[in-house]
């Protein structure tokens, strides 16, 4: 493969540092015979991919084709993209050429068993991602996919067990980081869902989304927010069993008074796990900005 | 030989309608409301998810069948205490079978990013009216 060109080169730097208003400016600066080039879509689409700016991207991808004709890399930008617009079917059909012209790319790969998975096809995408696996089983975006296969089929305790790995095989991901909030998070696990956005934020300072949910979490870690914890922890399903089984047990063993005091309790406790979250949010938020 | 992995399988989505609610928390209207509370809610939901035919059938017939259940206890036993802890019972076994079918769509669709909507006023509203309803059906049927 060539060299990229020095301006190619800084907005790819640009886009590794999350800046991708910046690396357009510079892929602006490029002469016409350049900028419609394999190289410059590329890096064109995966700057508006950063600014989730997706129906640019279908824009981007599908002139880099035209221009160039098919390219494995510029089908997967399209497809994701058009995935993200909610045109699936369209998506598919992208990634397929895509896989077609090359059959072992990893990121295809990948991102095929992204849309698979967020179309309901949670087994054929955990296929798809062990595959990729098999060609580069220590790829980052293999251990994303993954991840997000699991969450997807509902295996949350898999999730986090394999984020846990991502992040000890690449301790500067901030990918990895966020994984791993986000999966704890999902389990009830605020500190170490706090912590996971915490350090992703703090590694990609420019990525919003990771700041946004490491001050959700914050608000999660707030003293009131303690008693909640268990039901968080647990699951509903589980904590209305036990406070269910409390209840009826007390009154059939012939305590009915300890049993309504324990069915009081349980209201309060339900009524302050609907109000407190969204007013403590609001007032935490308006204090924190 | 062609790859079976790499043959187009997926359907396009139907044209987002409104948001599903969180299958779990059918699980609170189903304990306050009984049975049919749950599997009207199911069904509804199961609607939203774009669930197929087949499973909000069955989905309804749980209900049916948890409905059938307390009306049985309610003709064989005396008493009130059997049969409203058989509306609890039955509204969360038929949560469950609500939760078995919803709980893999409904990842999907945060998956894809969707935001679940709130229960409250209908799950408030189908706990009372279902079991309003239930209460009615069980003095008209065998009381």
């Amino acid at each position: 493969m060539s060299a990229l060109t020095p301006v190619l080169a800084r907005a790819e730097a640009l886009l590794q540092t999350n800046r991708p208003q910046e690396a357009l400016a510079e892929l602006a600066t490029l002469p016409p015979a350049e900028a419609v080039g394999v190289p410059a879509t590329r890096l064109r689409c995966a700057a508006l991919a950063q600014m989730d700016r997706w129906e640019a991207v279908v824009h981007a991808a599908t002139a880099g084709l035209a221009a160039s004709g098919p390219d494995p890399d510029l089908l997967r930008h399209l497809g994701r993209a058009e995935h993200r617009c909610g045109r699936s079917q369209v998506a598919e059909r992208a990634l397929l050429d895509g896989l077609a012209l090359a059959p072992q790319d990893v990121e295809l790969l990948c991102t095929y068993a992204d849309v698979c998975a967020a179309n309901g096809q949670a087994d054929k995408a955990a296929k798809l991602v062990e595959r990729a696996a098999a060609l580069a089983p220590e790829a980052p975006i293999v251990y994303a996919t993954r991840i997000q296969v699991a969450y997807a089929s509902g295996d949350d305790k898999g999730a986090q067990r394999m984020s846990r790995e991502f992040v000890a095989a690449y301790p500067e991901h901030p990918t990895a980081h966020a994984l791993l909030g986000g999966t704890s998070a999902v389990r009830g696990q605020v500190d170490t869902a706090y912590e996971g956005y915490r350090q992703a934020a703090a590694s990609m300072p420019t990525e919003q989304a990771f700041a946004e949910s490491a001050l959700e979490l914050r608000i999660a870690r707030h003293p009131l927010m303690l008693p909640l914890r268990p039901a968080l922890r647990f699951g509903v399903l589980k904590t209305w069993a036990v406070a269910a089984a409390l209840i009826f047990g007390l009154r059939a063993i012939g305590q009915p008074v300890l049993s309504a005091i324990v069915g009081l309790l349980w209201l309060v406790y339900c009524v302050y796990s609907w109000v407190v979250p969204p007013l403590l949010r609001r007032f935490l938020r308006r204090n924190w900005h | 030989m062609q790859d079976e992995l790499f043959n187009p399988t997926i359907r396009e989505q139907p044209a987002p309608g409104k948001p599903p609610w969180r299958p779990e928390s059918i699980f609170y209207p189903a304990f306050f409301g009984g049975p049919l509370a749950a599997a009207a809610l199911g069904v509804l939901n199961g609607g939203r998810l774009a669930l197929p035919t087949p499973q909000l059938a069955a989905i309804g017939a749980a209900g049916l069948v948890g409905f059938g259940a307390r009306l049985a206890i309610a003709a064989s036993v005396d008493g009130n205490a059997p049969v409203r802890y058989g509306a609890m019972i039955a509204g969360i076994l038929v949560s469950l079978v609500v939760l078995a079918f919803q709980r893999k769509p409904f990842r999907a669709y945060t998956y894809r990013g969707g935001e679940p909507a709130s229960l409250v006023g209908p799950g408030i509203a189908a706990a009372i009216g279902f079991g309003v309803l239930e209460a009615i059906l069980i003095l008209a049927l065998v009381r």
